[in-house]
């Protein structure tokens, strides 16, 4: 029996190419806003971060350095009082949420914070280096030092300063505390720009792709369940031929030849010295018998050629077709074999003629019943194209008939023909006969 | 000078009298809570109040001269620590004659010392008034 092609359990979901590609698709995703939020975030930092210092530099020199004054250096009441009302009014609000105003030694000489003023704490290498060099500088603000004693509430911050000259000269450091408003601003602002080049960009092309691979996908799986369904039917014919090389066997040449073994046992035991010998009768049933092992020869040339066609390439083809049907001259059908240019077939070509023909010869004799029975190969058009027609006069069958077994050998080729490029068409009806017909590029 | 509100009336009574002396009378006022105020007589007809308040870590200090005569101008000056803090002109209005402003300094640590000047240029009448915050 054969077996037909089992259907294939469903794949888990996660196992699904489409659904792997949109999982992984969208961790990438995933991972490019990511990543794109840190660029955007460290890039806002850093324009955050220019815009902070050019802001510092301009209060420093329009407003700042013109309102120094020597009385503000000595903690004078008086002087820190217009300073302290000019900061406020000026300086202090917004992004800016501390003012401090620095002399070499470390003291504080003003800031908006009044517990500072006159405090002195270690300037950092950084600060001293602007007090020398001039120029600015900014830093994320370290709260824990001592000299933020009072800014705990002002939460993460950036510390902006830069140098200032009171009126005798003397450097001093004007510091600005900022919040990270702005920071934030700066990087929504960026983000906003990468993002829709980046994850928006990603996300369109899974929508466009992930069609186009659930297609493939299909396509795929069709051809694997074909491939799948071609290996099983092949393992039936195998199957299935092995059967019909036995039952031929079985019944044909072993029954002729055991008939012809009973015969010669006959003619042996009738010549015996003490017979009457009628050598007239037998001389005319050893030619009789002479002529059984013939067919019986003939026979098994035919099952020989069967299972394995001698000189399968295109000028073999026509002694091997004539072979195949040696078995229907021998059923008393009247078979004819046309070829005509066939020299340039292919081997695939002509192998894939040569199955069909024998598949269709079989069919016929085991099924049809037929009288006459052609079989013809020609080489048509340009590029060539090998047409191999099979016609028998039988008593045919309705195609659109339940599938048989017997069947599967054509759907069998119907697939080798499709794969090769080419075509078979089978057109019979109930007491019509059969025709088939291949047709397959020749090179 | 003049004695804060807190002061014994002791201290009270001959620091009025010697600022009585000097540039006129000054009284203290009742204040709202942390306030300062003094008052007093200027050299003529008019009267002055100085107020001193907290503020957001700084002292609200306002000056006021009532000379009961409308479109009087005025110099003014506000001292903290003995150095000038602020200072300017104002004139005289309203149905009292008077004039006020209002500044603020820092508050730095220990007392601070709010002086409170104005002088007429035109009568030549002077008010001088002071507190400790």
């Amino acid at each position: 029996m054969g077996t037909a092609p089992t259907k294939r359990a469903a794949r888990p979901v996660w196992q699904r190419p489409v659904v792997q590609f949109v999982v992984v698709g969208l961790v990438v995703a995933v991972f490019l806003a990511w990543l794109t939020g840190v660029m955007g975030e460290r890039l806002a930092q850093q324009q955050a971060i220019e815009d902070a210092r050019a802001t510092t530099e301009l209060l420093a020199d329009t407003v700042v350095e013109p309102a120094l004054s020597s009385g503000l250096l000595d903690t004078e009441a008086g002087d820190l009082d217009r300073f302290d009302r000019l900061i406020r009014d000026r300086v202090l609000g917004g992004d800016v949420v501390r003012v401090k105003v620095w002399d070499a030694a470390g003291r504080i000489v003003y800031s908006d914070e009044p517990r500072l003023i006159d405090e002195s704490f270690p300037l950092g290498d950084d600060e001293r280096a602007v007090l020398d060099n001039g120029g600015s500088d900014a830093e994320v603000s370290d709260l824990s030092r001592s000299e933020n004693s009072y800014d705990q509430q002002l939460g993460r911050v950036l510390e902006v300063y830069t140098k200032v000259s009171a009126p005798g000269g003397q450097p001093l450091l004007f510091e600005l505390y900022l919040t990270d408003d702005n920071l934030q601003a700066r990087t929504d602002e960026l983000f906003g720009l990468f993002r829709p080049l980046t994850v928006g960009g990603l996300l369109i092309f899974l929508l466009v792709t992930t069609p186009l691979v659930w297609l493939l996908s299909r396509r795929a799986d069709a051809a694997a369940a074909d491939r799948e369904r071609l290996l099983v039917m092949a393992a039936n014919a195998s199957d299935a031929e092995r059967r019909r090389v036995a039952r031929d066997l079985h019944d044909g040449v072993v029954q002729d030849l055991a008939g012809t073994s009973f015969a010669l046992a006959g003619i042996a035991r009738d010549a015996s010295p003490e017979s009457d010998l009628d050598r007239t009768r037998l001389q005319a049933d050893l030619e009789r018998l002479a002529s059984a092992v013939r067919r019986s020869l003939l026979a098994l040339r035919s099952l020989l050629v069967e299972i394995y066609p001698p000189q399968l390439q295109a000028a073999g083809l026509g002694a091997a077709l004539q072979d195949l049907v040696a078995q229907a001259e021998q059923a008393d059908v009247d078979v004819h074999v046309g070829i005509q240019g066939t020299d340039q077939l292919s081997d695939n070509a002509t192998a894939l003629i040569w199955r069909t023909a024998q598949e269709c010869v079989r069919n016929s004799l085991r099924h049809a019943s037929p009288e006459r029975l052609d079989v013809c190969v020609v080489i048509e058009g340009t590029p060539g194209v090998a047409k191999l027609v099979v016609t028998d006069d039988g008593q045919g069958f309705d195609p659109d008939a339940a599938v048989v077994p017997e069947s599967f050998g054509l759907r069998g080729l119907r697939d080798l023909a499709t794969e090769a490029g080419g075509t078979l068409a089978v057109e019979s009806a109930v007491g019509q006969g059969t025709r088939v017909t291949l047709e397959v590029p020749a090179r | 000078m003049f004695n804060t509100s807190k002061t014994s009336l002791t201290r009270i009574g001959a620091v009025a009298l010697s600022g009585a002396v000097l540039v006129g009378f000054a009284a203290p006022a009742l204040a709202a809570d942390g306030d300062v105020i003094r008052r007093g007589s200027c050299s003529g007809h008019s009267d002055w109040k100085l107020k001193a308040s907290p503020q957001n870590g700084r002292i609200e200090v306002e000056g006021e001269v009532d000379s009961n005569v409308n479109n009087q101008n005025w110099k003014w000056r506000m001292l903290h620590n003995g150095t000038v803090s602020a200072r300017g002109n104002a004139t005289t209005s309203g149905p009292s004659g008077s004039f006020s402003v209002r500044r603020l300094m820092v508050d730095l640590s220990g007392t601070d010392r709010i002086g409170w000047r104005a002088t007429n240029p035109t009568t030549g009448e002077t008010c001088r008034g002071s507190l400790g915050f």
